[in-house]
């Protein structure tokens, strides 16, 4: 990829984005503040939401209760309770999880690899985690730890195993570099993706769990989960943050960051191994969701331009907002898949979002 | 005869209309413990009253047992039975609970289905939630029978419950009788043909089923899987086809004009015949009824045997 500098091409854009990105530039709190307010904003729309209706005063009412112990002078039954604090909530702020982490992995892996089709995905980490997955639903053994399964555990260990080997293997090769490592990610995938086409073929009984896995949803979201994905992805995603400057540096190419005082290889194995560490606890607490890690990170880099500094926090915001809003989409609309929701109102407007981009786009 | 005693005193029971007021004696067993067909432990604090059927074959069983008014929600069931279930709303689909809804009818008694057919997950949560969970799976005969008890004792009404499952069995018992020494037809059940063909597995509820009723099932091969190549089943040269899934339309026609069918002996004779997918494979209450469908249509000589009244 020949790109331009990016504070060159930053310089060249004209009319509003420009007007947009200066204000980032001066004002990286504020927009930053938006975009929270936003996600609370989502969230609070999501928790009053769902395919039982309860009045906003009973919602208000039992959140600021267990939130803050203060009592309001509502009453509610304690099914009403039970479905906004055990179900709404915990699947709410799973999906804020996800999404955040999902799509800082992808702006990592796109401004890594310099490649605009990466996604948390790119090195195997989806079938790695799936087919971990199958196999844990295919042994009969049945093991719960505060409602951690085997199959979050496999999908966990499979999606970090999967990066792991590739990592590895496309060391091995004379010609080191990012190519290498997407192509290899790609071969290895698609060795994993049999295994678990082979598992899903050889599962009988487990395929409906199998396959609702691959379509990923918070449906089993609580709070103990969230309470173990929680830490993980936030940790992950502020690592990824603080190496910012490495992760600009190595947008203008390996040999650049190089004379910039970046110390290549070993930022590389950091922010790869970060960045799967999210995917990895993103994928075990709610199957593979995609589009999210792949789109996101685009619309904020369309928006805001390509500092890291700037498109790690944001991507983790409107991503949070993003899987909130389509998981109360598929919630109401019979929970169907989360997945699909994303995709069908989230491919046409990424689409607009392309269109209306006056000038040429480059990572 | 005594069977036919029974069977009348058993339908008595079952028909009786349920009595306004809790049943005299029910009032004894509850807090009830039961073990699950998963071997979960479920505590029922109460003689439940409003409880959520995650099961087609539940819901018929709980309006057989005369509690059908108690049922407050049920899974989507496309062949609905009785028709009084109609007016009961869906909480949940083949695959999928709403648990939201679940929660809000505040029951005090869940039976969910086992085996995946309820989600696992599904389960997980109610439980978590406090809410009294029972899960039932039946890949045997026998374990239909031993359901509709534990399902019996988990509303209060066992004696109900033991009396159906005696007069089922004893339909059963008398039909395996009546079958004993006839020959037994290579037969093959058609589960569906559209993409792959799907007959019943070595150790499926289906091929238990045929042989109870007299035939000799052609399998898969497998014990757990339903697909049965094409050739497998040419070499093993159906006598009988049950349609399974003549409901979807299939026909003894397009059934002979399927390329390399027309070798099978079954086709060749025109012993095709469309059966009631739904009483055979649901383990419920109407299971007499799906013995006595495969029953006429391998041997229409041993029919009528006697029928329940």
């Amino acid at each position: 990829m020949t790109s331009v500098p990016a504070d060159v091409a930053l310089r060249m854009e004209p009319g509003r984005r420009e007007r947009v990105r200066e204000l980032v530039r001066r004002h990286p709190r504020a927009v930053f503040g938006t975009a929270v307010a936003a996600v609370i904003a989502v969230s609070i729309v999501a928790v009053g939401l769902g395919s039982v209706g309860i009045a906003p005063g009973e919602t208000i009412g039992i959140v600021v209760r267990r939130l803050v112990g203060l009592d309001l002078g509502v009453t509610w039954t304690p099914a009403t309770e039970a479905i906004v604090w055990e179900l709404r909530l915990p699947r709410v702020l799973t999906a804020a999880t996800v999404g955040a982490g999902l799509a800082v992995a992808g702006a990592t892996f796109q401004g890594l690899l310099r490649n605009p089709l990466a996604d948390p995905y790119v090195l195997g980490t989806a079938s790695g985690a799936g087919l971990g997955a199958a196999i844990a639903l295919v042994l009969p053994i049945r093991i719960v730890f505060i409602e951690f399964g085997l199959v979050h555990a496999f999908a966990f260990v499979g999606a970090l195993a999967s990066v792991t080997v590739v990592y590895r293997l496309s060391r091995l090769s004379p010609w080191s570099g990012m190519t290498n490592i997407v192509l290899t990610g790609y071969a290895v995938g698609a060795l994993l993706a049999a295994g678990l086409s082979m598992a899903m073929y050889l599962s009988g009984s487990s395929l409906r769990q199998i396959f609702a896995f691959i379509l990923g949803g918070f449906e089993a979201a609580s709070w103990n989960r969230l309470a173990l994905a929680v830490p993980l992805v936030a940790l992950g995603s502020l690592a990824i943050l603080f190496r910012a400057r490495a992760l600009n540096g190595l947008l203008l190419g390996e040999e650049a960051a190089g004379h910039l005082g970046i110390n290549v290889p070993r930022e590389r194995a950091l922010l790869l191994a970060l960045g799967s560490l999210v995917t990895a606890a993103a994928v075990a607490v709610s199957g593979l969701i995609g589009f999210v890690g792949l789109v996101v990170p685009h619309v904020v880099r369309l928006t805001v331009g390509p500092n890291a500094r700037a498109v790690v926090p944001l991507s983790a915001a409107v991503g949070a907002a993003l899987l909130i809003a389509a998981d109360l989409g598929a919630r109401l609309l019979g929970d169907i898949p989360v997945g699909v929701v994303t995709a069908l109102f989230g491919a046409p407007f990424f689409l607009l979002l392309l269109r209306r981009a006056q000038s040429g786009y480059e990572l | 005869m005594t069977l036919t005693v029974v069977l009348a005193l058993a339908a008595c029971t079952a028909a009786a209309p349920p009595s306004p007021s809790p049943s005299p004696g029910s009032a004894a067993p509850f807090p009830l413990t039961l073990t699950d067909d998963e071997g979960t432990q479920v505590t029922i604090p109460t003689e439940p009253r409003r409880i959520v059927s995650l099961t087609p074959a539940t819901t018929e069983i709980l309006f057989k047992l005369g509690v059908g008014e108690r049922i407050v929600a049920k899974v989507e069931d496309l062949a609905l039975y009785p028709p009084e279930a109609g007016s009961i709303p869906d909480v949940a689909k083949f695959g999928s609970v709403d648990l939201e809804k679940v929660v809000a009818l505040e029951p005090d008694l869940i039976i969910a289905g086992g085996n995946s057919f309820t989600p696992p997950e599904a389960i997980e949560k109610l439980r978590s939630l406090g809410l009294p969970t029972l899960v039932v799976y039946a890949p045997t005969v026998v374990k239909v029978f031993s359901d509709i008890e534990l399902t019996g004792r988990a509303v209060g009404r066992e004696q109900a419950a033991a009396d159906l499952a005696a007069a089922m069995r004893a339909e059963f018992d008398q039909v395996a009788a009546a079958t004993g020494s006839v020959d037994r037809p290579r037969v093959f059940y058609e589960i569906d043909a559209t993409g792959a063909i799907w007959g019943p597995a070595d150790e499926s509820f289906l091929a238990e089923m045929i042989s109870l009723a007299g035939g000799d099932p052609i399998t898969t091969g497998s014990p757990d899987k339903f697909d049965i190549p094409l050739e497998r089943l040419i070499q093993a040269d159906p006598e009988v086809i049950l349609l399974g899934d003549a409901a979807y339309g299939v026909t003894a026609e397009q059934v002979a004009a399927r390329p390399g069918w027309n070798v099978m002996t079954a086709v060749k004779t025109g012993a095709i015949r469309p059966i009631d997918d739904i009483v055979v494979t649901r383990p419920g209450p109407r299971l007499t009824e799906g013995l006595r469908a495969l029953l006429g249509a391998l041997h229409p000589q041993l029919v009528p045997v006697p029928a329940a009244p």
